[in-house]
């Protein structure tokens, strides 16, 4: 149903020269959510943003914004839209309240500035110094109030915390879960798992410009594979674990014995219901640790 | 596009204008006032001494005693050249110097078209120069009565604007430069050395008539300088304005088709030229 979807790539392909940076993107963001778009560096996260704004063209593919096609259609895409660049650059010689009133102006001056002062106390920013003056942090909180300021249906946001302080990285997640209960969908990327497990609902992870994985944060740990500790009562002939569909046995110490268990586990419970089991212990992996997961596969493949 | 004109104009050029302004007024001032001591020289004399490849190289130096020769010789004449400098760098970084900024980026993530973004530069960039050129028209205008300069406003406006249509040529030579070449300095320094280049070879061209072909297609052969105060012609100053047109829509054209980059993306470079240099040391030490 376009109308419930914010986001819908398919098939997204883009070259940089010999360069093959998406490798046809299928994405899908529902209205409403906050998705994690996670990724290593150079895997197409920029790219694959980019593309969505029409400052990048794709080779191949579709790309529907809001239902809107940003080719088509480019300014009524970024009139809904609130973009946080992954490579800040403002202009050095405005300062802050400059380069917010120009970005408004942009918009037709519809930004409410009321809200703006909210968004700029909220980050303990300072609107009156100029941005050449302004650390890197401060520059992204610029950035973000821009991103932020119009309320716009949708927000793109490249790496929104880069450059804060735990403290405001905490207050950025908060203003993200604002903009979401006022109807905002926010798509952003990170290669930081813990911001993404953090507040996103859904994540997607790209690698080597494709998506490799979509899913609920706690459903991707749930489908990854995870750590079984078996101590037996009595020695036990690990054989037959290694017989069940998704287990592997990874070592075996007198009567306690490792697994690693991909998918249900229905299959070893009902297979160790034949031991003598004494304790049982199931280790669930974090995201990180499927994000990982995914790498070593990336590194094994290329 | 009048978000980005006024921005371009009040904030982005707000320098070149102020500092061009005050300092070609001034220039313009300057030698107003040596006009009545020119005018009491024995120029036959001065001219006697020159080489006859001088006179006909600057051929208006010959007249430098009517108005026109004085105007032509000490402003209208390298006009092109100094300013034509100037606007071959503001019209190479309209865009692209932005972009190399990583500026563009957010800017054109915002409701705003490139199309209506590049007029709203563009007609900026027009309004700079005919600011610069207004205050030095006044400065030459104002005072002309004092200082023994004949002309009414009108003649004086003349060559301002056949002056004011060769530089936007030039400035959108440049800004379509800018589309094509790898950098936004690089279009700025062609089209400088163009413009340089073009005025040599007009001058060297009243030296030796077998570059007379060839310089028919530069837009300097179509500027008429101080001597536009005799009048206009109407027919190279249109010709001139079609050819701006044709390089800012071919310019637009590219604009439009461009991916914006962000950190040297979709970038080139000479071949291998840099790669050689770098690789020269370590070869000999090999």
């Amino acid at each position: 149903m376009a109308g419930e979807t914010a986001l819908i790539t398919e098939g997204l392909e883009k070259y940089y020269g010999s360069v093959h940076a998406l490798r046809g993107v299928d994405l899908q963001v529902e209205r409403g959510g906050i998705v994690g778009f996670l990724g290593p560096n150079g895997a197409g996260k920029t790219t694959t943003i980019r593309c969505m704004l029409d400052l990048i063209r794709p080779h191949a593919g579709t790309i529907r914004v809001l239902g809107l096609d940003p080719q088509a259609d480019p300014v009524a895409v970024r009139r809904r839209v609130g973009y946080l660049p992954g490579e800040l650059n403002l202009e050095q010689n405005m300062t802050g309240e400059d380069a917010l009133r120009y970005f408004n102006q942009l918009r037709g001056n519809r930004v409410d500035w009321g809200y703006v002062r909210q968004l700029v106390d909220r980050l303990a920013l300072d609107l009156k110094v100029a941005i050449k003056n302004l650390s890197r942090g401060n520059k992204q909180k610029v950035g973000l109030v821009q991103a932020l300021m119009a309320r716009p249906e949708l927000l793109l946001l490249d790496e929104p915390t880069s450059g804060l302080d735990p403290l405001m990285q905490q207050e950025v997640y908060r203003l993200l879960r604002g903009a979401q209960a006022g109807g905002t969908t926010v798509f952003f990327s990170s290669h930081i798992i813990s911001e993404v497990d953090a507040i996103a609902e859904r994540i997607a992870i790209i690698r080597g410009g494709v998506i490799v994985e979509e899913a609920a944060p706690a459903r991707l740990i749930d489908m990854a594979m995870r750590r079984v500790r078996v101590r037996f009562k009595t020695p036990v002939d690990p054989e037959a674990l290694n017989q069940v569909n998704g287990v592997s046995v990874l070592s075996v110490d007198d009567g306690e014995v490792r697994l690693q268990v991909e998918g249900e586990m229905d299959g070893l419970i009902k297979t160790l219901a034949g031991f003598p089991v004494f304790d049982l212990e199931t280790e669930h992996p974090s995201l990180e640790e499927v994000f990982l997961a995914h790498y070593a596969n990336d590194r094994e493949e290329s | 596009m009048w978000v980005e004109f006024g921005q371009t104009l009040l904030r982005r050029m707000r320098g070149q204008t102020l500092g061009w302004s005050i300092g070609l007024g001034l220039y313009a001032l300057m030698m107003l006032a040596f006009y009545p001591t020119v005018l009491e020289m024995d120029l036959q004399l001065h001219m006697d001494f020159l080489p006859d490849e001088l006179l006909a190289f600057f051929d208006t130096i010959a007249i430098i005693g009517t108005p026109q020769g004085y105007l032509d010789t000490y402003f209208f004449n390298y006009m092109p050249i100094i300013l034509g400098i100037l606007v071959a760098g503001m019209g190479a970084s309209l865009i692209v110097a932005d972009e190399e900024r990583g500026t563009l980026d957010l800017i054109l993530a915002h409701p705003i078209s490139r199309m209506a973004l590049l007029g709203g530069r563009l007609l900026a960039f027009a309004t700079v120069l005919a600011v610069i050129m207004g205050v030095s028209w006044l400065a030459w205008t104002l005072p002309a009565g004092q200082f023994g300069m004949d002309l009414t406003w009108i003649e004086f406006l003349l060559p301002f604007i056949g002056l004011f249509v060769v530089l936007l040529l030039f400035g959108s030579l440049a800004l379509l430069l800018s589309m094509l070449l790898p950098s936004s300095r690089m279009a700025g320094m062609v089209t400088g050395t163009l413009a340089v280049g073009n005025y040599l070879l007009n001058g060297l061209a009243n030296l030796d008539e077998r570059l007379e072909p060839v310089v028919r297609f530069t837009p300097l052969h179509y500027y008429q300088g101080g001597m536009a105060v005799e009048g206009l012609n109407w027919g190279w100053v249109a010709g001139q304005v079609a050819v701006t047109v044709v390089l800012i829509v071919a310019a637009m054209a590219l604009f439009q088709q461009r991916e914006i980059r962000v950190g040297g993306e979709q970038s080139w470079r000479w071949p291998k030229l840099t790669r050689l240099v770098r690789r020269a040391p370590v070869e000999q030490a090999e």
